[in-house]
């Protein structure tokens, strides 16, 4: 048991270093871009309305002072940990002076949902499917699915989106193509707004669903593929155990191991598909906001997102670690 | 196959159950009542606030439908209907050396809580954004107000600290100005920039109904009270318009989709190849500023090829006339707006007042016009341009392009610049440059190569245009990179990090010929060393004694005198002689408008207002829309 | 070497389809280098034609020919692919083998490296140090970006499967025999490795790809470029869909699609052959 606490206080320690490096490189870069929050927001306020030279030079140091960019890089840097640890990232600079935990709040359900919802269905899915295709080599019907799943594969996910938003948003106007929910509902868990967050999610959700498929499914076919052949499922069927059995029991149970690593990491993994897909449907997720957040030059926010998805990422690469020699006893601890 | 059945029964199961929701589109708001506008997305969407920095929810329906001050101007008028008292009643009084400025507000307007409002309310607005800098319109008023009194409930006189015939440009909408704050809330707000007004309270025809934390949509209702308000006042009838929605809409296709799905009555810009396939695909529902080809409204602002002037190798006229004169402004057009472009021989944007103004009466002046090549004498003005354009669209669009050449300037604009490699070159080389090869050698013995900045997708028609430009240097010897330079774009033209850009550093009141709009802040007081931060709008970096006296002459020149518009031909025809910057076009933007719901929109035959949903001025013409089917 | 293809070609029809697919997409790309339209040169031609005997592919609505076009597009984007795909198979697995058989404190500063760069993600960061070079960020260097972010999910799994054959019989054996650490993990381990090295190179690919039409649509790649992504920014500006001109778009989609279901196959048909009894039994699974 000591060494089981020993080995997960190990893991924890690296934990905490991931985040350190994640969270500091994060800030480094940030802070090296030529976007400059004070100018962004002049030339928000300024480019639309007469304005005397001289009065924007004023605004200009207001602006500074109240953004708190003031102070060496150390400084800022120093002062950005104590926010992280407060779990304040501070004002978001383009919806001064709104905080940025707010808008992360906001936005954060709107990914999170998406995300595991289309995470889980494209593991199952996949996984479910390459199992089947891996193991039943021969059967006419996977093969043309596992053709389809793998023709489908490398578009990548701007395409599929955009292609469903043609199909079922414009020439079959049957889905929304904008928007997290209808507008001006009651928002909570009743029956309509559950109904309509689920309808508006569809199209976003399954952009992402068939574009991760085929990498599931590809892996799980191999994997099992692979493991039909081994000994000890040969000796398995020849020893007259259940096809089912053997598929279940022996082949797809083995192939899960690696195949689970590789799901934690994707459910940490915020920014891979939805980015693109949220910029695309009009999605008020993280993706948007961070889009939103670069585009507008806002240091904060932008950091803010990173910061959360740095600690996602680790907390999921954590548990991981934690779960791994419980699943596999081979491996050692330490 | 189990997967194949279950996606096809979801789709099958989703398809039965989408009509029945895709009847309430909003929910419990009668689409009949309804305009739907883009709008852009509220990062801030909380906070409504006006007078402080972070108002990410202004431009959507906060400043259009609920604030309000002294004056408008319509940038689409010309002369005095283009001016239009609000809060005002009566136009701005100036003394004789304009040191003191005097308005006399309007009677009977009530805020939506059902305080009055009075010329404390004024007075408070300004003191109170003097008292704390940081407020957006804080700073001009510390530079001008000595003092501000309210004589009585209707007049305010403000006392300034220097002579300014334009102080009461702080109050007059153009796409905003500085709103006036209700004294009853702020007064017992500890902190101004923290407040967040939520909910508003509104000053104008429309009030906060509901709106999306996530910035997506804000609704605005018709007030009940609406008569007691400035835009109420005008009206003999309630407006049909009982509720304003501003949602985003997603990318330009997907405005498209929204539009021909009836889910988005005004839309604020797309592409104009997706403005052609509205106008194929659902002319009976949708109509826009123009009626044919090439649909897009002007905006009063100057896409141009901004010089930065400060540089050894632009710092020369016969240099920059050189580049001007190596560009087809036809292909231009053609790339960059498919031909719909409105083009700009003069420094000032071809639209609204500026046509009568400058473009008429300088037409003459402009064929007559004689450049010096060093090598001899060119008249480089071609006035057939817009006639050239015109056949070049003429077998896409056919019947739809007039054959008139009045009409085709309005649609195309005037001349432009004829291109002329041959004059380009006695230019350069009578500017020190010299023939090597295919290309240039700069006096220094440099290659002549340039950089091009745009902006990139935000702009889609300036993006495309500052490729076909970079394109034709190159074939005529000056090898041009284009530089996509995204969000930096105007942080960069703003240290003067840049050799050439497509932007604008000229947008005008567009209803009225004086340009101090933009024009003041090219004085070279302002000017300053590159790599330091340029006031706005002189991002060319130019410097002129001759302008400078421009500027100052205009200072003392009461707003609508006469001289105003000598003074601007003046500026007009120096830029001209200089070329500081290349002009191309107005800034066409295509916005058109869904007529399944709503009848009556702003058009270039009745130009009543201005319909760019992100300006102040669209008030005016929310509240003028008919229900379709009531003519 | 080519008589190892020449068998797969001669009795593995799987190997036969993809190299024929693979070996077309490289042909289609390879003639950009006789284009008669360089592909930065706009308004050669007629716009919006769709497809005919005399443009195969259609023109754009900025007046190029879509086959060329394509034909250049295609190149660039593979080699942008290949160059993220090898640097970072190299470092993955290099990374992931020393990790997983070396274990102890190696593996765990290697790990912590890698779970690093795990934990960084990928699309801000790209968008970030783009901001900060802005056009000096080349493809080259957005190729090494991308390959510095995109071997760690790899070598992770490349060092489960290591980690697994390090308390494998046959290691130890190798060990006191006195083969050196590089032999064992060269003769021995490699051949276990290098299966899962083709499948993740087949995601890297997509992954790469998909990272450059993601930037390009946003716009902050060099778009004048000719570049699958850069030709969909491009059809975007113009809203080619929407105005109908799906020639566009549809032909860089189907070249993609045809390229990866090419080498799709190759990766299956060679996997089989590199490894014809499917040894990877033994990763993670019961003795």
């Amino acid at each position: 048991m000591s060494s089981l606490t020993a080995y997960i206080l190990k893991r924890f320690m690296q934990f905490v270093f991931v985040i350190f490096t994640g969270v500091t490189l994060a800030f480094l870069i940030t802070n090296l871009s030529p976007v400059d929050p004070v100018e962004q927001s002049l030339t928000q306020l300024t480019s639309f309305g007469a304005s005397d030279p001289r009065a924007v030079e004023m605004m200009r140091e207001a602006l500074a002072e109240l953004y708190g960019l003031q102070g060496n890089l150390f400084e800022q840097y120093l002062n950005f940990w104590g926010r992280v640890l407060r779990a304040d990232f501070g004002p978001s600079l383009s919806a001064f002076p709104t905080p940025v935990s707010k808008l992360i709040a906001n936005a954060a359900p709107w990914t999170v949902g998406l995300l595991v919802t289309s995470i889980l269905i494209t593991f199952v899915i996949g996984n479910v499917v390459g199992a089947l295709a891996g193991y039943f080599r021969h059967n006419r019907a996977l093969k043309v699915l596992g053709m389809a799943i793998m023709t489908i594969n490398p578009i990548p996910h701007y395409f599929l989106g955009l292609i469903l938003l043609i199909l079922l948003g414009y020439i079959f106007p049957i889905f929304p193509i904008s928007g997290g929910a209808r507008m001006n509902m009651d928002i909570g868990l009743n029956l309509s707004y559950i109904g309509s967050v689920l309808y508006h999610g569809f199209l976003p959700a399954l952009s992402l669903v068939l574009a991760g498929l085929g990498g599931w499914f590809i892996g799980m076919r191999s994997l099992v593929s692979n493991i039909v052949t081994d000994d000890h499922v040969i000796y398995a069927e020849l020893g007259g155990v259940r096809r089912s059995t053997i598929f279940s029991q022996y082949v797809a149970r083995n192939a899960m191991l690696p195949q689970m690593t590789g799901l934690a990491m994707q459910l940490g993994q915020i920014f891979g598909g939805t980015v693109i897909v949220e910029f695309l449907f009009n999605y008020p997720g993280m993706g948007r906001l961070l889009i939103q957040g670069i585009y507008r030059g806002d240091y904060s926010l932008v950091l803010g997102v990173t910061t959360i998805s740095i600690f996602a990422v680790a907390v999921a690469v954590l548990l991981i670690d934690i779960l791994y020699p419980l699943i596999d006893p081979r491996v050692k601890l330490g | 196959m189990r997967l194949r059945r279950l996606l096809l029964a979801t789709i099958g199961a989703l398809a039965w159950a989408a009509p029945v929701a895709a009847q309430d589109f909003i929910a419990g708001l009668p689409r009949e009542e309804t305009l739907i506008i883009q709008g852009p997305a509220a990062q801030n969407a909380d906070w409504f606030n006006l007078w402080a920095p972070g108002g990410g929810a202004n431009p959507n329906g906060n400043q259009q439908l609920s604030a309000d001050t002294l004056w408008f101007i319509n940038p689409e008028g010309s002369g005095d209907s283009a001016w239009q008292n609000a809060l005002a009643a009566s136009r701005p009084q100036y003394n004789d050396d304009f040191t003191q400025m005097t308005v006399e507000l309007k009677d009977g307007i009530f805020w939506s809580d059902g305080e009055p409002f009075t010329a404390d309310d004024l007075v408070f607005t300004v003191q109170t954004q003097i008292d704390n800098p940081g407020m957006n319109w804080s700073a001009p008023f510390t530079i001008n107000v000595e003092s501000v009194e309210a004589t009585d409930d209707h007049t305010v006189v403000f006392n300034l600290k220097a002579p300014n015939s334009r102080f009461h440009t702080l109050f007059t909408v153009r796409w905003n100005a500085a709103w006036i704050m209700p004294e009853h809330v702020f007064a017992d707000v500890e902190d101004p920039l923290s407040h967040t007004f939520n909910p508003p309270v509104s000053l104008s025809a429309y009030v906060l109904e509901n709106y999306d934390s996530n910035g997506q949509w804000a609704i605005w209702r018709l007030r009940d009270d609406w008569e007691r308000t400035s835009i109420g006042m005008t009206l003999d009838e309630a407006p049909a318009v009982k509720y304003v929605v501003y949602r985003t809409a997603g990318n330009p296709d997907a405005r498209v989709i929204e539009q021909l799905n009836h889910n988005l009555d005004v839309i604020n810009d797309i592409a104009p190849e997706g403005m052609f396939t509205i106008a194929r695909d659902a002319a009976d529902s949708t109509t826009q500023w123009l009626p044919g080809f090439p649909f897009a409204h002007p905006d009063p602002t100057l896409p141009s090829v901004l010089l930065n002037n400060q540089l050894d190798k632009l710092s020369d006229p016969k240099v920059r006339w050189a580049l001007a004169l190596l560009i087809d402004i036809r292909a231009v057009s053609m790339g960059s707006y498919r031909g719909a472009a409105n083009i700009a021989a003069l420094s000032v944007p071809p639209t609204g007042s500026a046509i009568p103004d400058y473009y008429e009466p300088m037409q003459d002046w402009l064929a007559d016009y004689e450049l010096d090549t060093g090598e001899g004498t060119v008249q480089p003005y071609n006035p057939d341009i817009a006639q050239q354009i015109a056949e070049l669209v003429g077998p896409q669009w056919g019947d739809s392009i007039p054959e008139d050449p009045e009409l085709r300037k309005e649609m195309f604009g005037f001349g432009w610049w004829q291109q002329d490699p041959e004059a380009a070159a006695q230019l350069l080389r009578s500017a020190g440059f010299t023939e090597q090869g295919d290309g240039w050698l700069t006096p220094d013995g440099e290659p002549f190569e340039m950089k091009l900045q745009v902006e990139g997708d935000n702009i889609p028609t300036l993006a495309r245009a500052g490729t076909i430009i970079a394109q034709q240097w190159s074939l005529n010897g000056i090898p041009t990179e284009v530089v996509v330079a995204g969000p930096t774009h105007t942080q960069r033209l703003d240290v003067g990090d840049y050799e050439a850009a497509i932007f604008w550093t000229v947008e005008t009141w567009g209803g009225h010929p004086d340009l101090s709009f933009f024009l003041e802040s090219y004085h070279s007081d302002f000017l300053v060393p590159l790599g330091e931060s340029q006031p706005p709008r002189n991002l060319n970096r130019w410097a002129n004694e001759q302008l400078d006296e421009i500027i100052e002459e205009n200072r003392t020149v009461p707003f609508d005198s006469p001289r105003v518009a000598e003074l601007g031909m003046e500026y007009l025809k120096l830029a001209v002689d200089e070329m500081p910057f290349i002009p191309l076009m107005a800034y066409n933007k295509f916005a058109p408008f869904d007529t399944t719901y709503w009848t009556g929109y702003p058009s270039i035959e009745d130009p009543y207002s201005a319909s760019g949903p992100f300006w102040s001025n669209i008030r005016y013409m929310v509240v003028e829309l008919e229900p379709a089917g009531s003519e | 070497m080519f008589k190892v293809i020449r068998d797969l070609l001669r009795y593995n029809t799987e190997f036969l389809a993809g190299f024929t697919l693979t070996l077309l997409v490289l042909v289609f790309a390879s003639a950009h280098f006789w284009t008669p339209y360089p592909g930065y040169n706009l308004y050669l031609l007629p716009p919006d034609m769709p497809p005919s005997t005399e443009y195969w592919f259609g023109t754009t609505s900025r007046g190029q020919d879509v086959l060329w076009q394509l034909s250049e597009a295609v190149w660039n984007t593979m080699a942008f692919g290949l160059t993220v795909t090898i640097l970072s198979r190299v470092i993955a697995i290099s990374v992931g083998m020393v990790s997983g058989y070396l274990g102890g404190r190696a593996d765990r500063i290697l790990m912590s490296i890698n779970d690093t760069f795990i934990a960084l993600p990928n699309i801000p960061i790209l968008l970030l140090v783009y901001f900060v070079l802005r056009e000096e960020m080349t493809w080259p260097l957005l190729a090494v970006c991308a390959a510095l972010l995109g071997w760690t999910y790899d070598s992770r799994l490349i060092r489960s499967v290591s980690l697994s054959l390090r308390s494998r019989e046959f290691t130890r054996h190798g060990v006191f025999s006195g083969m050196s650490t590089w032999r064992i993990l060269v003769r021995e381990h490699l051949p276990y490795v290098l299966p899962i090295v083709f499948f993740t190179a087949m995601n890297n690919l997509i992954w790469a790809i998909s990272l450059e039409v993601t930037l390009s649509v946003l716009g902050f790649t060099d778009i004048n470029r000719p570049s699958i992504g850069g030709m969909i920014y491009w059809a975007n500006q113009h809203q080619a869909i929407i105005s109908g001109i799906w020639w566009w778009i549809a032909f860089p989609i189907l070249s993609i699609v045809i390229l990866f279901l090419g080498l799709f196959m190759l990766a299956m048909s060679v996997n089989e052959y590199v490894d014809p009894r499917s040894r990877l039994d033994r990763m993670g699974g019961v003795a």
